[in-house]
């Protein structure tokens, strides 16, 4: 159990650690440039991770609808984002806001979707979140 | 810039705000599309696609735009293996997705390393980017919004 928790925990810090790296690269380069190596290596390690491994094709890939393969240019736009914001507002603000605007999104989509959970719950969470980015918003600014 | 740099550069302003909250509405929508691939087919496919499609649409971003390098000298190579990271990401969550931790305690430790890295990475500076030092106010957020989180996590659904 112990090594599941390492491992939930480290692939947290590898977001952190690829947002890190992919922020530098667009200090020197562009976020959309950075955005696209991000891609391009991505899909490189993954192709040949998969073909050592094996099954990239099981079960049904063509069975999904059509609309499932926008994960792709949305992550572009994602990637570019992070990669342009780290280095303007820290990883910590970057991280902090984006995981805000996640957990607020998933309970629209939820309530859209009809998924099951407590209302009060939910209520609770949203407010404690917009509570956590009314403090870090920006201020006017003393002279 | 304004004499006040120093005070405010840890201080998103309302722009930046809105591009990382935004961002984050993009990821809910990444991972109810990309957990639609998983679920008809494998979970390497479910990374493989996007990242391939996503090469594509970055492709034509990059010859629609083509925004400028902000240096003329090539950056380190190491900065270019950010995408790696982001694979094993996967291959890590889909291990532990299956455990008893599930994916509301996966979900939530992700965002514990996320953040404890995060706020190593401002204060030493890490990869060449601005060091930060956060304040209160940083923390008071942070505590904030990771209890909102986990209470949306482990209660607001039955998932």
């Amino acid at each position: 159990m112990i090594w599941f928790i390492a491992l939930a925990l480290l692939a947290g810090v590898l977001v952190g650690l690829s947002r890190q790296i992919n922020g530098r690269l667009a200090m020197s380069t562009s976020a959309m440039e950075s955005s696209f190596w991000n891609h391009i290596v991505g899909l490189g390690f993954i192709t040949v991770t998969a073909l050592l491994w094996g099954g990239l094709f099981a079960g049904e890939p063509l069975a999904s609808p059509w609309w499932a393969y926008l994960g792709g240019p949305i992550g572009v736009i994602f990637i570019a984002a992070g990669s342009w914001l780290i280095p303007r507002i820290g990883a910590a603000q970057t991280a902090l806001l984006i995981i805000a605007g996640q957990m607020i999104s998933g309970v629209l989509l939820d309530i859209i979707m009809g998924a099951p959970g407590s209302p009060v719950a939910r209520a609770v969470g949203v407010a404690l979140i917009l509570a956590g980015m009314y403090v870090a918003q920006p201020t006017k600014h003393k002279t | 810039m304004h004499a006040g740099m120093s005070d405010t550069a840890h201080v998103p302003r309302l722009f930046h705000f809105a591009a990382a909250f935004g961002a984050g509405g993009l990821l809910t929508l990444m991972i109810l599309f990309n957990g639609t691939l998983a679920v008809h087919g494998s979970l390497f496919f479910a990374s493989w696609v996007p990242h391939l499609t996503g090469t594509i649409a970055a492709l034509i971003l990059l010859m629609l735009l083509r925004p400028k390098r902000a240096s003329t000298t090539r950056p380190p190579v190491w900065t270019y293996l950010g995408g790696v990271s982001g694979g094993v990401t996967v291959m890590l969550t889909s291990a532990t997705v299956n455990t008893a931790l599930a994916l509301s305690g996966t979900i939530a430790l992700g965002l514990a390393g996320q953040i404890l890295f995060s706020l190593f990475a401002d204060i030493r500076g890490l990869f060449g980017l601005p060091k930060r030092m956060p304040e209160g106010r940083d923390y008071l957020s942070l505590t904030l919004i990771i209890s909102g989180s986990l209470i949306l996590i482990f209660f607001g659904s039955t998932a």
